[in-house]
């Protein structure tokens, strides 16, 4: 078994073989102490099977070339071990029979300098060292459990702040431009791929009798999943090459055609995801197509990491030109702007980082739980980040929201008060000087604002942070 | 009680006792049918007892050499002729995995290039 990459999904893997059947430890160490004939049949299988694989592959491996003592392929029970140079430790990765095997520690055998395999000193049999399987599972498991249920809570907190950032994006229809839109988008891909996620981590994950029946359900649930996953990392693209063609190509224009930005944000992820299916079906149809251990995932997750490359070099050029070319002319300018590109440039390093190390998994203990909680923040709370960094942290909606709660507040003072002819002041300017308005410039049909109608004019007088009183 | 392993009576009980038995249901199955796993799995399971328990009789540890020798040969006269692949998930070989992985990440570069030339040449350029 290949090291994975992916640790995350190793934990959930090892959530399947250990939550079925917390209660039977079983101490195993030595296989050749017990009886082959096992009572569970399931387990027995699988180590029948791999026997199978293993005199197979001792049939038609070619004999050892090399020179000097070795020690004889062979099968020890449980796993298969190759020729193996004399004086040499030889480890694979343990086996998954029993619940409390961790299949990410090692198993070892030592083939000693005479040529053969390592007997153990106490009942002189050829041994293999299973005890590292075994050992840490209980602090394992009860990590495996906080992790998954921090995946399930940073899910729900991503779907509770984006539908919040959607529903103000929605309702403050003087936020709306096309860069919201864009934002709405985004938003909108996360939700469903935090929903589909949520249910892929309750429904499938601690259930191993769905996985074994293996329902199509399961497999459209990922194909999903995918999909869902290439939605987001697209239109965090989208969002990049739509500042990008607005601050460099062609420099403060205010409409573009955002449907070709739709094809690529909702479209193009089917794809991947399509082919991914495809290839799955063909050349690795596990169960519920739940394994990590295959490089057909790089199908999906080749082209995200293409899209967050791209997005990251259009990002640094724009910072370049705004920091370069409009320096000097629009200075003003491009300090909006560069508040504005600010967002997009913490998150998508933020969001692509990930994806970089995720190889490098340190080997100390300690280490690791470190680096699986801060990989299971990353992946599992970029809803709640994303929604964070583009809305709540977003000085227009703060103003937007600061003025309904004014209005609010002066409305239900002059309710108390029974005040009528105060209503027309109570709308108050917006502070928008952070960002140039035409980043966040009204559609192009009169938008009704607290029941005033706005027209350019007003818009100028507003970007210099007068009332309108 | 150590009565020490003879191996010698152990490789010929196995010849005599566990094989033939095993001979006997390969043959009632048909050399047609040796490839398929979900048949031959019976089979090979109880050929496998019938070694673990011979040698729980005769004091031997099991598996060892003389198991290893004896499966081999049981692969070589029986299952030698099947394919491997089919019965071990494993990743397709380079030359149709690279295809599958590059053909996405050309496409992805291809379609954010599209979005970018349509988005230039698109209304509203002043």
């Amino acid at each position: 078994m290949k090291k994975t990459t992916h640790s995350c999904f190793l934990l959930i893997i090892l959530l399947i073989r250990m939550v079925p059947s917390l209660t039977s430890t079983v101490n195993y160490t030595d296989p050749t102490l017990e009886p082959v004939v096992t009572e569970n049949s399931v387990i027995r299988q699988k180590i029948i099977d791999s026997q199978f694989k293993c005199y197979e592959r001792m049939n038609r491996a070619p004999p050892y070339r090399k020179k000097g003592l070795f020690c004889n392929r062979t099968w020890d029970g449980w796993l298969c071990w190759d020729d193996t140079p004399a004086g040499r430790i030889t480890a694979q990765n343990c086996p998954d029979y029993f619940p409390d095997f961790d299949p990410t520690e090692r198993a070892s055998k030592y083939c000693d300098e005479t040529g053969n395999w390592f007997r153990h000193p106490e009942s002189n049999r050829t041994w293999s060292n299973y005890t590292l399987c075994n050992s840490f599972t209980s602090e394992k498991l009860k990590m495996a459990f906080i992790l998954y249920y921090m995946a399930i809570v940073g899910h729900a907190l991503s779907i509770t702040s984006l539908l919040i950032s959607l529903a103000i994006f929605f309702y403050f229809k003087s936020l709306s431009c096309q860069r919201i839109t864009l934002h709405k988008n985004l938003f909108f891909s996360y939700v469903l791929n935090s929903m589909f996620t949520i249910a892929h981590l309750i429904a499938v994950v601690p259930n191993p009798g769905l996985v074994k029946r293996d329902p199509v359900s399961c497999k459209v649930l990922q194909f999903f999943h995918q999909y869902m996953l290439g939605c987001n990392y697209f239109w965090m693209l989208c969002e990049g090459i739509y500042l990008h063609t607005l601050i460099v190509v062609a420099v403060f224009a205010e409409e573009q055609r955002l449907h070709w930005y739709y094809l690529l944000g909702w479209g193009f992820p089917l794809v991947p995801a399509s082919i991914h299916a495809v290839a799955r079906a063909k050349y690795f149809n596990d169960n519920c197509w739940m394994s990590v251990d295959t490089h057909l995932l790089y199908i999906v997750h080749g082209p995200v990491m293409a899209a967050l490359l791209v997005n990251f070099f259009f990002l640094l050029n724009i910072v370049r030109v705004l920091v370069t070319k409009l320096r000097d002319t629009h200075r003003a300018e491009s300090n909006m702007y560069m508040k504005a590109v600010r967002a997009t440039l913490i998150l998508v390093p933020l969001l692509g980082i990930q994806f970089v190390i995720i190889p490098w998994r340190p080997e100390n203990r300690l280490a690791g739980e470190i680096y699986d909680y801060i990989m299971h923040i990353l992946m599992h709370y970029q809803g709640l980040l994303v929604a964070t960094i583009f809305c709540f942290f977003n000085g227009e909606v703060q103003g937007a929201l600061k003025r309904q709660w004014t209005q609010y507040k002066t409305q239900w003072g002059q309710r108390r008060r029974e005040h009528c002819s105060t209503r027309s002041t109570s709308y108050t300017a917006t502070s928008i000087t952070e960002v140039p308005v035409y980043l966040y410039h009204h559609d192009s049909n009169n938008e009704q604002l607290n029941g005033k109608y706005i027209d350019d004019s007003e818009l100028v007088a507003l970007k210099s942070g007068e009332t309108s009183a | 009680v150590a009565t020490a392993c003879h191996e010698a009576d152990y490789g010929q009980l196995m010849r005599d006792y566990c094989l033939s038995q095993f001979q006997a249901s390969m043959e009632a199955l048909g050399p047609r049918l040796w490839c398929d796993w979900e048949e031959t799995l019976g089979t090979y399971g109880e050929l496998t007892n019938c070694t673990a328990l011979l040698a729980e009789r005769l004091a031997c540890f099991w598996p060892n050499r003389l198991v290893d020798e004896f499966f081999v040969a049981v692969h070589r006269r029986y299952f030698g002729g099947c394919p491997l692949s089919g019965r071990a998930l494993r990743d397709p070989p380079a030359a149709v995995l690279c295809p599958f992985i590059a053909l996405p990440v050309v496409g992805a570069l291809l379609a954010a290039a599209l979005v970018v030339w349509r988005s230039k040449r698109g209304e509203g350029i002043v």
